[in-house]
């Protein structure tokens, strides 16, 4: 991740307002608020919804992509699925017990703002790997704890000023998860469309003045039924995943029947499962090294570009998500140049829900885009 | 109060309620019955059957947020200096029951949160500076009346077992009976029946782990699911675990019909979306039953769970195959319930109504936009700002107190009156548009078109306002609610696409629906109202006419009467209007818009509008 440490070195600063000794919590603190969350289902474990499943394996290689919105069915394991998610990924170095989980570079950056000039040295930090933050923020979420708020027992026994870092700070370099996102309060959907367009938190409110990075890989998952998405919500999520009721009695009874093991012996069906989540973790960490290896033709991009235009898709997002997504998709596979092969595999993910929404519209998006696709690679052939 | 084994009737809630007991990872039972049926006595003596000492929580409708969830304990906090956590209703009942009457009722956040908790086990607290898991593992006991409107399906999907609803007609004479029956027995024969009944729910609790099904069992109810068309995976499970249930409360370690039967009954038929298809053989063959296993599977592993299917089984019971028992179950679907259960739960399933958000009428919620002094009994106090303006007056305080006291405060913090923050909220309110579309008559189709085009440009701006949209065509004898409020155009797109025109014009049947509609929402909170009638003419078919086929014929002056009584009623209720004329003979207009006068709305004659018209119509209506 480090377009992280580049963009957040350029905007992220503390300062303190005059007067008001504010200052950070940190270390301590943490342990506090740790959480003991019960044991999840196996990632790999899961039966069918490849398209989500894929999706997120796709983020965890480049978060650049910029999330996932998986929407469907009720009861088709889309929050099971990303709750799995944490298993499978990797670890990230941070200064140890950072709030922020910021890398030893930005650490050292921002501190010097807040000290008055006193610079840190990278040998005076230690460093400790944790895993990449995958934190779930709650329907009932109060702006407070979203955003960071004064801490109030250092309010209430010394009478100090001191902020509380939010679920912002900790999502830093990591995932967002908001399950039931279509629902999500207006009010924090605003802060989120703030700091995901900007990559960092700004806390002006109650006296207390803080800027800090929030970097993160958004996750939406929610019923389509239950309410729509706001347009601009909707438009930040790099890939829409679309998951279906699984039809087949065989895979339906495959499903009851890992569940109901797990249920029953979570303990041993974890270690069942153990194999198959370092392989696909192995899998992860690979494409991870060669994605900056991957090239691509300027053929396929100019492609990319037509298939955009005449799918009549606004900005630009479209083309950059695609041409990503194809990166880290070939990454996963293990090639070392995209191809429209590549394209054709994820066009659905990037593209379904920047087509113009019109209700009365029967074609399902994706027949669309794979109808545009083809336009797009007959022509290429003829050329 | 009244025992469980004391009440009379209710047989299938009351089996929902002890495979239940036996099973809680069922998750819960919902029983929708009519007033007077006794659902709410038999949901509260569900603790009867249960081990003594399991939590029971009963969640009133008026639930806050933060009783709800949990959060600071704000008295406490003072008082002690640190943050005291006060644990919300929804953990409250971790390892309990959580009980709900009138869960229609209930509004759309709290729905979310119990939602929210049921699928983790546990509960985020993250509010006011508070960051917190407190575990949450509950069996939710739902009761309501149908006719308050329905529960959303989201909550549904996570409750196991659904009663299927019967209509009461019998609830007086029922009522005698539980008199009787109370008066005659004695307290020792209540005692001895519910001893007996809960060592019974004992033993089965035990067994049910020795319980299995054959392979061809499970297939056969998750084709049923898959026939019924049930919405998800997750009924597989509830539907195998309740067949699983009842044959340990029959003390038997392995499944037969009628387990599957009542597992099929109080799982798949109330979520049912359609019959059981007629041709289903041939859909079968079409699918020949793969073998092989999806390829997540890792390799070398014993694939076999030993409780789920036993070969053996599977090799002695050759002659049951999947397919036989779906038919079975099919059978028992359409004879063994009452007729008017399928009409119930497809109805019910319309009439569901999604992303409902009654936040209008709450000043308590929303969005805090800041605080302000303020009395603390006239709003939410905002803690923190009002920690934050006592705070530096800690050490002066202390010492003007000691000075007039004589000795040392003992409280951690002194906090004035003139420190007290409140806070304050503000909230977007939605709009309900509720469409008439007249899909009677040569010129319905056009008329269809343009409702369409302008459900569909309102719902793209739905989100910013909040606003909701429902549509109700009428031709023919009576009026149809084809799209319930909702917000969702995915939804709209799948109702609006098949529509019948053509025949009579029953508009007071149409009015009475909308009026219907409206009231139904208004008890979820949305004030704000808005009819919006598209015709071209006159209402010729009367309310009776709508209800009754072999009713007589009203006459003209009938129907005119019907009309403008609804039209006051509607009026009178401070439901705004706007009736859109698209009569094309100029010279026959003269209907709409004494109509518009009634109903106190606005008229528009667009004979030619387009969908965008319309909406803005209707916007700045």
């Amino acid at each position: 991740m480090t377009q992280t440490a580049s963009a957040a070195k350029k905007t992220a600063s503390t300062k303190a307002k005059a007067g008001t000794g504010v200052k950070q919590t940190s270390g301590p603190k943490k342990a506090r608020t740790k959480k003991k969350q019960g044991q999840a289902f196996p990632f790999t474990a899961i039966v069918g919804q490849e398209e989500m499943k894929l999706s997120l394996i796709l983020n965890i290689i480049d978060p650049r992509i910029g999330g996932v919105l998986v929407m469907g069915h009720r009861g088709t394991g889309k929050s099971t699925t990303v709750r799995a998610l944490a298993e499978v990924l990797p670890s990230i170095e941070r200064v140890k017990d950072d709030v922020y989980n910021r890398k030893v570079d930005q650490f050292i950056e921002m501190e010097k703002t807040t000290k008055g000039g006193k610079s840190l040295k990278p040998e005076d930090l230690t460093i400790e790997d944790i895993p990449v933050p995958v934190v779930d923020l709650p329907l009932g979420a109060t702006e407070d704890r979203v955003c960071g708020t004064i801490d109030i027992e250092q309010a209430l026994t010394s009478g100090v000023k001191a902020f509380e870092p939010g679920l912002l700070a900790q999502a830093n370099r990591g995932f967002l998860y908001i399950d039931e996102v279509n629902l999500l309060d207006d009010h924090l959907v605003d802060v989120l469309l703030d700091v995901a367009a900007s990559g960092r938190n700004v806390v002006e409110r109650e006296g207390i003045s803080i800027r800090h990075p929030a970097r993160f890989v958004l996750v939406g998952s929610g019923n389509p039924e239950e309410g729509e998405l706001r347009p601009q919500l909707l438009d930040r999520f790099g890939l829409h995943a679309r998951i279906i009721t699984i039809t087949d009695v065989e895979r339906r009874v495959e499903i009851v029947r890992r569940r109901r093991e797990f249920d029953d012996d979570p303990q041993a069906f974890l270690k069942k499962w153990a194999k198959e989540q370092k392989k696909l973790q192995g899998q992860i960490l690979d494409a991870q090294k060669l994605l900056p290896q991957i090239t691509m033709n300027d053929d396929v991009l100019t492609d990319i570009a037509r298939l955009c235009m005449q799918l009549g898709i606004d900005g630009h997002r479209g083309e950059l998500t695609i041409t990503r997504t194809a990166h880290a998709f070939a990454a996963f596979k293990g090639d070392k140049e995209v191809t429209m092969d590549h394209v054709r595999e994820i066009s659905g993910l990037a593209l379904r829900h920047r087509l113009r929404k019109d209700p009365l519209e029967t074609l399902d998006p994706g027949e669309k885009i794979e109808r545009e696709l083809a336009k797009v690679l007959g022509e290429a052939e003829e050329v | 109060m009244i025992a469980f084994t004391d009440i009379v009737g209710m047989d299938l809630a009351k089996q929902a309620l002890m495979l239940l007991a036996i099973d809680p990872s069922l998750g819960g039972v919902v029983i929708p019955a009519a007033v007077g049926s006794g659902k709410s006595t038999l949901a509260r003596a569900f603790s009867d059957i249960l081990p003594e000492n399991t939590p029971f929580v009963e969640l009133p409708l008026n639930v806050t947020e933060d009783r709800l969830i949990g959060g600071v304990d704000l008295e406490a906090t003072l008082v002690k200096g640190e943050r005291v956590v006060q644990h919300g209703v929804l953990s409250k009942a971790n390892e309990g029951v959580l009980y709900v009457d009138s869960l229609s009722l209930l509004d759309s956040s709290a729905v979310s949160h119990v939602m929210d908790a049921m699928s983790r086990g546990e509960v985020l607290v993250e509010r006011e500076g508070l960051s917190e898991v407190h575990p949450s593992k509950f069996m939710l006991v739902g009761t309501y009346d149908p006719s308050d409107g329905e529960v959303r399906m989201g909550l549904l999907d996570r409750v196991g077992l659904i009663v299927p609803f019967t209509t009461q007609n019998d609830y007086r004479a029922r009522r005698q009976i539980l008199q009787c029956n109370i008066g005659d027995k004695d307290a020792e024969d209540t005692r001895d029946e519910l001893r007996m009944l809960r060592g019974l729910i004992d033993a089965a609790r035990e067994l049910l782990p020795q319980v299995s099904m054959t392979k061809e069992q499970m297939q056969g109810l998750i084709q049923s699911a898959l026939s019924l068309g049930v919405e998800g995976n997750r009924v597989d499970i509830f539907v195998i675990r309740a067949a699983l249930a009842s044959a340990a409360l029959a003390q038997r370690t392995d499944v037969d019909e009628e387990d599957m039967k009542l597992a099929v009954k109080l799982v798949l038929v109330p979520r049912a979306t359609r019959m059981p298809e007629p041709e289903q053989e041939e859909v079968q063959e079409e699918m020949p039953p793969e073998e092989e296993m999806p390829p997540e599977e890792p390799e070398g592993e014993d694939e076999e769970s030993p409780a789920d299917t036993p070969d053996s089984d599977a090799e002695e019971e050759q002659e049951e195959t999947p397919d036989m028992i779906e038919e079975l179950m099919m059978e028992a679907v359409e004879t063994e319930l009452p007729d008017n259960i399928m009409n119930i739960s497809l109805a019910s399933k319309k009439k569901s109504k999604s992303g409902s958000r009654g936040e209008a009428l709450n000043n308590r919620r929303g969005r805090f936009v800041r605080s302000q002094p303020g009395e603390v009994r006239s709003g939410k106090v905002a803690l923190i700002p009002t920690l934050i303006s006592a705070a530096p007056w800690q050490d002066s305080r202390r010492e003007e107190r000691k000075r007039k006291t004589g000795r040392a405060s003992k409280t951690a913090l002194i906090i004035n009156k003139e420190d007290v923050k409140v806070k304050k909220f503000r909230d977007k309110s939605g709009t309900l548009f509720i469409f008439m579309v007249d899909a009677s008559g040569s010129m319905a189709l056009n008329r269809m078109r343009q409702a369409k085009g302008a459900v569909a440009h309102l719902l793209q701006n739905a989100y910013v306002h909040r606003d909701q949209v429902a549509l109700i065509s009428f031709r023919g004898r009576e009026a149809q609610l084809l799209l319930p409020p909702s917000q969702s155009v995915d939804r709209a797109k799948r109702e609006l696409d098949v529509l019948p025109t053509g025949g009579g014009t029953p508009l007071a049947s149409a009015m009475y629906l909308a009026w219907e509609t409206a009231k139904q929402a208004r008890t979820k909170g949305i004030s704000q109202i808005m009819f919006v009638l598209i015709t071209d003419g006159r209402g010729n078919i009367g309310l009776q006419a709508s209800m009754d086929k072999d009713a007589p014929k009203a006459s003209k002056d009938e129907i005119e009467n019907e009309i403008t009584g609804l039209a006051a009623s509607v009026n009178a209720d401070g439901i705004a209007s706007i009736v859109i004329d698209t009569q094309m003979n100029y010279l026959s207009r003269g209907e709409a818009p004494k109509l518009a006068e009634k109903l106190g709305g606005r008229y528009f004659y667009l004979p030619n509008a387009k969908a965008e018209q319309i909406a803005e119509a209707a916007m700045s209506g």
